[in-house]
């Protein structure tokens, strides 16, 4: 015996010993009473929902002892995993595509599958811009800015366009970054989307300028341009303008994420003429109008049709609403087996109804009543699946209760309606929006107002904006979101000295004094050496 | 040293390797024959020991002066004469001004020699300063954000399969991304310490062609970025084999990675080894074998060590190559064989894309339980491993005593009829101990 | 012979590897052709792309961090070996060693939300005094200088320093390794002949490691060339060739890979192993060159 097999051993040994008590310690878990009638199911796929679903993963973990495995790596990769039979379903907000811009293969699943909508939600503008040192909260773009700002046509936040949307705004001039994702996303391709769907002139033009094809649809991977920043994931782009240097940058992510790190979005304009904060509830009444595609010979059979979305004409409406996709096989093949699909089942059914309720504190939106309904019909196709439970009367999901029919639901009928100063015109209201609900002065030559409709625009409190630090943040359901914000830069920046780049004779009278001081310090010692030398040179 | 020191010499050994005696001369640290004795001084009256290795108070002055002067300097500078900011700046021309001054005040006194050597001393600590500084600082960051899931106890006992986004940081917890690191480097370790030290010293004992080739390829791979390790486990075991995520195909890519690492490192190792403690034990006559396992290896010791422990540094803290392989997994797996296995890494990567305060939070604090998990696996790797050749711990050195003081009641037993022994029985080197004072008689007895 | 089966099963491995990265990138090498390595754009969605700028700028960020992590990494070996003694020796080891162990995501989150808003000030005065190397010049495409903070975020400089930082763990410890094997009986002689202790250090200690330096060198720049998560986490990604250091946005290879693998289809990602095979090959030279001038050194010499 050596000492290097001895060295092997013990540090195997080691390991075992620690694995034994760590496994020990795991053991010590409550296991739920039906953790042996369901078998795990594992998915990949949309970093987007993923939030979503490790709450919905720990909550049928808890209740019903299910165990379903989620790795968000990426909307693609997640339909590559379902392509090759890696996993049991792939959560993805781009259905397969029979015709890849890039000329590669089709992708077409060799078994049977379905898209089922799982969860919603807004793409959101946050942003991080002063007006006089003072953080701006209220910031509200039309459709068509928002565009020209993330296709590099307007670069100024004093561009007209943008002060004709805020007319209780003095925009300042300050050069707009554009914060995009840098990593492939769900985000980006959902944006792109709605670019692409709702402005084809301002996109094509800049799908040419970026040197891809003219009238390029929606894309996962934003291209760089001009000013923008790439940054990755959500953590990055949020992060990214939370800081200090990223004043006059504005992103698309969350509304979660805006949420929580004590920063604003932007309001954008609906087709009734409302600049409308995207909020659970206004991402949710927009999708009322969601269509699904029905043509079963289609290429695009169900998947989604958010035109309606786009233009719904209730003024509630947020405009850049959709939703993400789970593809859940439809036959037994490969890895995927009919008591998988029991557990599928189950858990897709609890998603669509009981899971919604906690849509809004993540930051997502619940599903409304007629993708509810698209989505049990799918539920329905799973092999194994036990339908007995799916029933829309006896779904909780808060957007309807039992008796409501897709037209007339709890819904519609209840959510809240924009504050009248948010219509299109001279009033604008000076409230704050998602992390930073301070109010914001009324700076421009337009008239304030507010949504709760309590505060006159005289006595609009101009307070310092929130400090995200110790401020506790709530949430649409009352529910404490954040104390301390752990992505947050300090709401309340520290102005920054410019370096003045010319060398003019201030700079150079700072050199001459930088230098005289040096020298002061530096030339006695030097002198007195040289000096004392030539008396004892052998000292 | 202490293989032999530990056996009776001719226990299944025919012929005892005396190769390791040569190492022990090498090493001025160990108690040995080769130790230098001081004559005895007579009636000469001996003054008080001068103290080498202290600085003079001349010295002191000028690194605590130069100090002051450059922190003064640059505070000057930032606060009221030129518009420059920032803290990182500030920190820099302090530095830079203290170097300035410091080999002022020391040119005033010293010569030329004597200033280069104050500042290179001055730039290596600084060197040490700055790394360190900056080590604590990642660490104490680490823990200063992830203080929060630290703090509570479940966080190490727990699994996340009941804890959501939505959950306070009460509930759940990390033990099964400890568990699933601990396998899957282990599995790597057991790949790769047997054939990344077989190969290395197949490049420095063997060698020829083949060698030089096989150490060319190893040396690229080095480089080889590690997503692409995951990316080459992903499409040659998960998609051709497995067709599932797991803990084996995540140690496989933490093996394709590491592998390089440690061959390389043990490559640079293997090769200081003195060359003639190799050819004294070829000249005895031991095999190649032999003289691997029992000069170089035992020789190269501490720096084999290093080699492993920075290969396991490299595939332990790493994301990429299990991002792509491992899969992700809220639920305690032990089989990696079957299903997702989640790593401490990819954990943190998970946690931290996350916009919920609390998720963000339990990755930092993942990001410290990995760190100290790795200091915990470097000490008992050091301490069991990182001792040099020769160097005995006092069990070891009780141990060695009291076999080479069974050999020489032996060895006398058998010499007393005959009294020069027909084989050479050369000694194994024994530390001299109090209770043991019979090596010089022994070396004598043969020749 | 188990040691040549150990050698060829490493080959077969590191072989494994190259062979199927060639096998996969063949798919997009042949429709680019030569071309890959000239075109700056990357978008395999309309059969464009080239890997000119992000080799540009994986290898800035290389330097970058070699120009960080070498000095550093070579002070703190020799300090080890050659300074520090007994106890805080030891412990300096394991706080090298611990460090290599960081993860790359902490690094990464560190340089992020901590360093880069401390460093853009350093970077603003580099520009503003050394703009007139191009290297350190910030400007717009019309050519003025640009001094908003936003300018300098996300840049090659700071993933540099970030990827220094990184890799000097892995320096370090293999050229301690190498110089603590320096002859202590030429080191001894050094001194007793009058050498200060840089000196020693400068005649005997560095020539008697130099394999080490270069070693060491080599490894950390491997690992430079290949940094993940962290050069991920920081840059900016652009797909031209930047040649101002200090300003917004690079590339790099691996970090396109794990950026572009998760919404890649089948032919992009047959792009993204094609530009890691050009990376592996580029190592793979680097080292070669590294390796004979290793063999060619003093490195490990018989002394005494």
């Amino acid at each position: 015996m050596t000492p290097r097999i001895r060295l092997i051993r013990f540090i195997m040994a080691s390991f075992a010993f620690l694995l034994l008590i760590l496994a020990g310690s795991g053991g010590l878990q409550p296991q739920s009473a039906h953790a042996d009638s369901w078998i795990p199911v594992s998915g990949t796929g949309s970093t987007w929902s993923q939030n979503a679903l490790d709450q919905w993963r720990k909550n049928v973990a808890a209740n019903y002892g299910m165990t379903i495995n989620y790795s968000g790596v990426g909307s693609s990769a997640g339909r590559r995993d379902f392509l090759q039979g890696t996993v049991d379903f792939a959560v993805s907000e781009i259905p397969f595509q029979s015709k890849p811009e890039d000329g590669s293969a089709a992708e077409v699943p060799a078994t049977g599958f379905a898209y089922m909508p799982i969860v919603a939600g807004g793409t959101s503008f946050m942003y991080n811009l002063k007006i006089g040192g003072k953080k701006v909260t209220n910031l509200r773009l039309g459709g068509e800015t928002v565009t020209k700002i993330f296709t590099g046509v307007i670069t100024n936040w004093n561009d007209p366009q943008i002060a004709a949307d805020n007319p209780g705004l003095a925009m300042p001039d300050r050069a707009i970054v554009p914060v995009v994702r840098s990593d492939g996303s769900g985000s980006t391709a959902q944006f792109t989307l709605w670019m692409s769907k709702q402005y084809p002139a301002l996109w094509s033009s800049f799908c040419i300028a970026v040197k891809r094809a003219a009238g390029c649809g929606l894309t996962s991977q934003y291209p760089t341009f001009g000013g923008a920043k790439a940054q990755n994931g959500s953590l990055g782009v949020a992060g990214y303008v939370g800081q200090d240097y990223g004043e006059g940058a504005i992103t698309y992510v969350e509304y979660s994420y805006a949420l929580k790190s004590g920063f604003p979005v932007a309001k954008v304009l609906n087709a009734a003429g409302y600049y409308v904060e995207p909020t659970a509830s206004s991402v949710a009444v927009a999708l009322l109008k969601a269509q699904i595609n029905t043509t079963a010979g289609s290429p695009d059979y169900l998947t989604q049709i958010l035109d309606g979305v786009y233009n719904n004409a209730d003024n509630r409406t947020y405009p850049l609403s959709s939703y993400s996709y789970m593809i859940v096989p439809t036959e037994v093949a490969g890895i995927f087996t009919a008591a998988k699909g029991a557990t599928l089942g189950a858990f897709t059914n609890y998603m669509l109804c009981e899971g919604q309720q906690q849509a809004a504190a993540l930051g997502y939106s619940p599903l409304p009543m007629n993708l509810v309904l698209a989505g049990f019909d799918q539920i329905k196709k799973i092999p194994g699946a036990d339908v007995s439970g799916v029933d829309i009367n006896s779904c909780n999901n808060p957007t309807f209760k039992a008796g409501d029919s897709p037209a007339n639901n709890q819904l519609a009928v209840s959510a809240p309606a924009p504050a009248d100063c948010d219509k299109q015109g001279p009033n604008q209201c000076t409230t704050g929006t998602a992390g930073a609900p301070a109010d914001t002065a009324v700076t421009g030559t337009g008239t304030g107002g507010s949504a709760s409709g309590a505060v006159t625009p005289a006595a609009v409190v101009t307070g310092s904006a929130v400090a995200t630090g110790d401020a506790a943040v709530y949430d649409a359901n009352g529910a404490l979101v954040s104390g301390t914000s752990a992505l947050s830069g300090s709401a309340v920046s520290t102005p920054f000295t410019v370096a003045d780049s010319g060398i003019g004779p201030q700079q150079l009278l700072m050199l001459f004094a930088a230098l005289l001081l040096i020298a002061a310090i530096v030339l006695p010692p030097f002198v007195s050496k040289r000096l004392r030398r030539p008396v004892d040179p052998h000292s | 040293m202490s293989i032999l020191t530990q056996r009776p010499p001719g226990a299944g050994d025919p012929l005892p390797n005396p190769a390791i005696d040569l190492a022990d001369f090498d090493d001025p640290d160990t108690p040995g024959d080769g130790r230098t004795t001081i004559p005895d001084p007579g009636t000469v009256a001996t003054g008080p020991r001068r103290r080498l290795r202290q600085a003079t108070l001349d010295e002191r002055f000028n690194l605590v002066g130069a100090l002051i002067a450059g922190v003064a300097l640059a505070t000057a500078l930032f606060g009221w004469i030129t518009p420059m900011t920032g803290s990182v700046g500030w920190v820099v021309v302090a530095f830079l001004s203290f170097l300035g001054f410091y080999v002022l005040l020391t040119a005033l006194r010293a010569e030329r020699q004597e200033v280069a050597d104050k500042v290179m001393t001055a730039l290596m600590v600084s060197a040490g300063i700055l790394l360190f500084g900056a080590l604590i600082f990642v660490v104490a960051y680490t823990l200063v954000r992830g203080r929060e899931a630290l703090v509570n106890l479940n966080f190490f006992t727990q699994t996340m399969e009941l804890a959501g986004p939505l959950d306070p940081l009460e509930l759940g917890g990390i033990v099964h991304a400890i568990v699933g690191t601990l396998i899957q480097i282990s599995i790597a370790l057991a790949i790769t310490i047997p054939l990344g030290i077989t190969t290395a010293v197949f490049l420095n004992e063997v060698g020829g062609r083949f060698a030089r080739f096989v150490r060319t390829i190893a040396d690229a791979m080095t480089a080889l970025p590690s997503i692409v390790a995951g990316l080459f486990v992903y499409a040659a075991i998960i998609q051709l084999i497995t067709h599932q995520r797991s803990g084996f195909a995540a140690a496989m890519a933490i093996t394709v990675m590491m592998l390089p690492i440690v061959i390389r490192a043990s490559d640079v190792v293997l090769r200081l080894v003195a060359g003639n403690l190799r050819e004294a034990a070829y000249a005895l006559g031991s095999s190649r074998w032999r003289t691997v396992w029992h000069v170089v290896l035992p020789t190269a010791r501490s720096g084999l060590v290093t080699a492993v422990i920075l290969g396991t540094a490299r595939g332990i803290g790493e994301t990429s190559p299990v991002l792509l392989t491992s899969g992700v997994t809220a639920v305690m797996n032990v089989n990696p064989f079957s299903g997702p296995m989640i790593s401490l890494p990819l954990q943190v990567f998970d946690f931290v894309k996350s916009p919920e305060p609390n998720m963000v939070a339990r990755g930092f604090g993942t990001a410290a339980v990995l760190l100290l998990l790795v200091l915990t696996l470097f000490a008992v790797a050091r301490v069991i491993g990182g001792r040099g050749p020769g160097q005995l711990s006092t069990r070891q050195r009780r141990a060695a005593t009291s076999a080479s003081f069974d050999d020489l009641k032996r060895m006398s037993r058998r010499s007393a009829p005959a009294p020069l022994p027909p084989v050479t029985v050369p000694d194994a080197p024994v530390p001299i101990t109090p209770p043991f004072t019979a090596p010089p008689q022994s070396r004598e007895t043969s020749p | 012979m188990v040691t040549f089966t150990a050698g060829t099963t490493t080959v077969g491995i590191m072989l494994a590897v190259g062979l199927f990265l060639s096998i996969r990138a063949s798919d997009a090498l042949s429709v680019s052709g030569f071309a890959f390595l000239t075109e700056q754009q990357w978008s395999p969605e309309t059969q464009t792309f080239g890997i000119a700028a992000i080799l540009a700028g994986t290898v800035s960020i290389a330097l970058i961090a070699m120009c960080v992590g070498v000095p550093l990494s070579l002070g703190t070996a020799l300090l080890i070996s050659d300074v520090a003694g007994g106890r805080l020796r030891g412990l300096l080891v394991t706080l090298v060693d611990l460090m290599a162990a960081v993860p790359s995501v902490v690094f990464g989150l560190w340089g992020l939300f901590f360093l880069q808003g401390n460093v853009i000030p350093v970077a603003q005065w580099i520009s503003t005094y050394f703009g007139w190397i191009p290297l350190f010049r910030v400007a717009d495409d019309a050519g003025t200088a640009l001094t908003d903070a936003s300018a300098f975020t996300s840049s090659a400089f700071i993933a540099g320093i970030v990827v220094g930082l990184m890799v000097v763990p892995t320096q370090t410890s293999v050229m301690r390794e190498a110089f603590s094997q320096a002859p202590v009986g030429e080191r001894e002689a050094a001194l007793a002949l009058g050498s200060s202790r840089w000196g020693m250090i400068r005649t005997v200690v560095i020539p008697f490691g130099r394999g080490g330096i270069i070693g060491g060198t080599m490894l950390g720049l491997g690992r430079a060339l290949g940094e993940t998560i962290a050069v991920y986490m920081i840059i900016s990604p652009i797909f031209t060739i930047n040649g101002e250091l200090l300003k917004t946005g690079t590339n790099s290879v691996s970090a396109l890979i794990a950026l572009r693998y998760g919404e890649a289809s089948e032919f992009g990602l047959s792009a993204l192993m094609a530009a890691g095979l050009v990376l592996f090959i580029i190592t793979l030279v680097v080292n070669f060159t590294a390796s004979s001038i290793v063999a060619r050194s003093r490195s490990g010499a018989e002394t005494d």
